[in-house]
């Protein structure tokens, strides 16, 4: 029952981040693709929660539908966007579009199947991001996720998969994380120096 | 919950297996009921505290008129005028005694003592009752889903807050906390920082200048106030080395609070070393809460004088309430959570705890939740007392304070805190 439950749970956010995300491109106003792509994200999260990765699908609220995305709408507000003219005519923009969308597509599909665990039909976001004892002490894993991770109260070993995100971030993927961090760095220092006045005395 | 109902629902559920399902989705739900009853009655009750405790600061009586009419029951026999006076005189207490001069204080000489209790429910009827209007200009939708935004995340928040440890019965454990996730203050940040949504596009909805300017201001004070927030709690978790509240809790009512080391490990000095940076943490946590909460002195989006109403000008009526339903939500949110964090949550400290718990587990958790509510009543006070007391900031104060100020200290705070673990420990 709980791998059930779990399992409705996961489809039926899968389904919404599916279609909000459908609801960004479609959208005419900017402001609602903004919305949409709110509501993405925060499902996005939720199945993370489903299949017990609660850490990881709360830093994706945090830092993207609570921070970037309100940021994104603060600008969208302030410059009131209109809809831009492109100088590609219909059938072009569609191609470039596609090739781009189905290059990434192809990226994020190969670096899921290299997960651990994930051509074997299991959870790979479970295996990368849960402890030892959370993928292997029940079997419901099997399915999508495991077992609503609030239903394991009596267990008191942390199941949030923090501390296994945080050794794997710093320990072996540290290089790429201090690398990713200096590309935002020289962002926010471009965004600065760009926003700076200059002045003419 | 009463044994026998809950063994005839588990019976007709059938199957020893599942037992545990559903006994912890029965228990679930009426912990839900539990919360949401309590924070909505904190809302109700912050709104009555905010409104006596402001007059009583001001001098003045506040609202303590509004009571049940009795003048009403009395065509129908009644003829006790002031049952107070009555009951004084049949013990024979003379008019002057300090008893007497405390109950005429409390204005329990009156009619029926509310205490003007009856307030915040007339006000909610009012408010109810009050012609709703939507002006022609406004964007619909979004002007009719930002109130909803702004008043669903701190309820939803709310989950993770333990309200008293937890107790065994036949059937399972019960564990005095919505959601006993491994991620606890993470969970409060998150939900109710989408309550930003709700306020930006409710300025922004609302299609006029001034609602615009006090929903652009909301968004910033509360994304900067945030990255303080949460920056701010890492040195406790430095410390305490668990996200899990429940957890947090336990740790306090062993070994003292957070704030207020008096027993168990607390007496240690190492403990009151980490004092330190948890005292510097304390005063920028909750400085961070007034500010994410909308309060006075950080009200900078609904400021009167130079906003008009700030976001919330275009709304009446119900609309309006939720907004301020919602401010008074996320404060009682956030004064929970200092108060979990800080203050020992639910733990009543010197080691009372596992006594009662020793003693009688039903007798503990009662008195555990009491402790918590009478907690959460008096930061609600210090809430209002600050209101009171501080001049509202300018709004580029606020902005340099959580930026230059408060990004710093809490910075540095963390290096401090990782110093002491590693040098006195």
């Amino acid at each position: 029952m709980e791998a059930a439950i779990s399992s409705i749970l996961f489809y039926l956010f899968a389904a919404i981040a599916v279609l909000s995300a459908f609801g960004v491109v479609a959208s005419r106003n900017p402001v609602t693709s903004a919305m949409c792509m709110a509501v993405s994200f925060a499902s996005t999260a939720a199945v993370l929660f489903c299949m017990g990765a609660q850490f990881l699908g709360i830093v994706q609220i945090i830092v993207y539908a609570g921070a970037i995305l309100v940021l994104f709408l603060f600008v969208v507000m302030m410059l009131d966007v209109k809809s831009e003219e492109s100088t590609l005519s219909r059938l072009p923009r569609a191609i470039v579009g596609v090739v781009i969308a189905g290059i990434f597509a192809g990226m994020v599909t190969k670096a899921a199947l290299l997960l651990p665990g994930a051509t074997e039909g299991k959870c790979p976001v479970a295996a990368l991001c849960c402890d030892e004892a959370c993928t292997t002490d029940t079997g419901a894993t099997d399915k999508f996720g495991g077992p609503l991770p609030a239903l394991k109260e009596t267990d008191t070993k942390e199941i949030s998969g923090t501390k296994a995100l945080g050794e794997t971030l710093f320990t072996q993927y540290n290089i790429a994380f201090v690398i990713l961090s200096f590309a935002l760095l020289a962002g926010t220092v471009g965004a600065v120096a760009l926003g700076r006045k200059i002045r003419k005395d | 919950m009463e044994h026998n109902t809950l063994a005839s629902i588990l019976a007709t559920c059938g199957g020893t297996e599942s037992c545990g399902v559903w006994f912890y989705l029965i228990v679930t739900i009426l912990k839900l009921v539990l919360v949401f009853a309590v924070i909505l009655a904190f809302v109700v009750l912050s709104v009555w505290i905010e409104r006596r405790v402001a007059g009583w600061i001001q001098d003045r009586p506040g609202p303590n008129r509004a009571g049940i009419p009795l003048h009403l029951f009395q065509r129908f026999g009644s003829k006790e005028k002031q049952p107070c006076k009555k009951l004084l005189h049949f013990f024979g207490v003379p008019e002057d005694c300090w008893i007497a001069k405390l109950f005429r204080w409390l204005r329990l000489d009156r009619e029926v003592p509310t205490f003007g209790l009856m307030q915040p429910c007339l006000d909610g009827a009012k408010l109810f009752l009050k012609q709703e209007l939507t002006p022609s200009y406004v964007r619909k939708a979004y002007f009719i889903i930002a109130p909803m935004l702004v008043l669903g995340p701190p309820l939803v928040a709310a989950a993770v807050i333990p309200f008293a440890s937890g107790f065994s019965t036949p059937y399972g454990d019960v564990n005095m906390c919505v959601a006993n996730l491994g991620i606890g203050p993470l969970w409060i940040f998150a939900i109710s920082g989408l309550s930003v949504y709700g306020l930006t596009l409710a300025g922004w909805g609302s299609n006029s200048k001034y609602p615009f300017l006090g929903g652009l201001r909301a968004t910033a004070q509360l994304i900067s106030y945030e990255v303080a927030m949460g920056l701010s709690i890492i040195p406790l978790l430095m410390m305490f080395g668990t996200l899990n509240l429940q957890n947090i809790v336990q740790y306090q009512a062993d070994n003292g609070w957070t704030i207020l080391p008096l027993w168990g490990e607390g007496l240690t000095w190492e403990r009151w070393f980490m004092l330190v940076p948890m005292l510097i943490s304390f005063v920028v946590f909750v400085t961070c809460v007034f500010a994410e909460a909308n309060r006075t002195p950080f009200d900078m989006a609904e400021c009167e004088t130079d906003l008009v109403g700030g976001y919330h000008s275009e709304y009446s009526s119900m609309k309006f309430a939720s907004f301020f339903m919602g401010e008074y939500a996320a404060m009682v949110i956030g004064s929970a959570l200092v108060v979990t964090l800080f203050l020992g949550g639910w733990s009543i400290g010197f080691g009372a705890d596992a006594a009662l718990h020793a003693w009688c587990d039903w007798f503990a958790v009662i008195c555990q939740f009491l402790m918590f509510l009478i907690k959460l009543v008096a930061f609600i006070f210090f809430f209002v007392w600050v209101r009171w007391t501080l001049p509202r900031f300018r709004w580029d104060q606020v902005m340099k304070l959580g930026w230059l100020v408060f990004l710093e200290v809490t910075v540095a705070n963390i290096f401090l805190t990782a110093a002491i673990i590693y040098f006195v420990n």
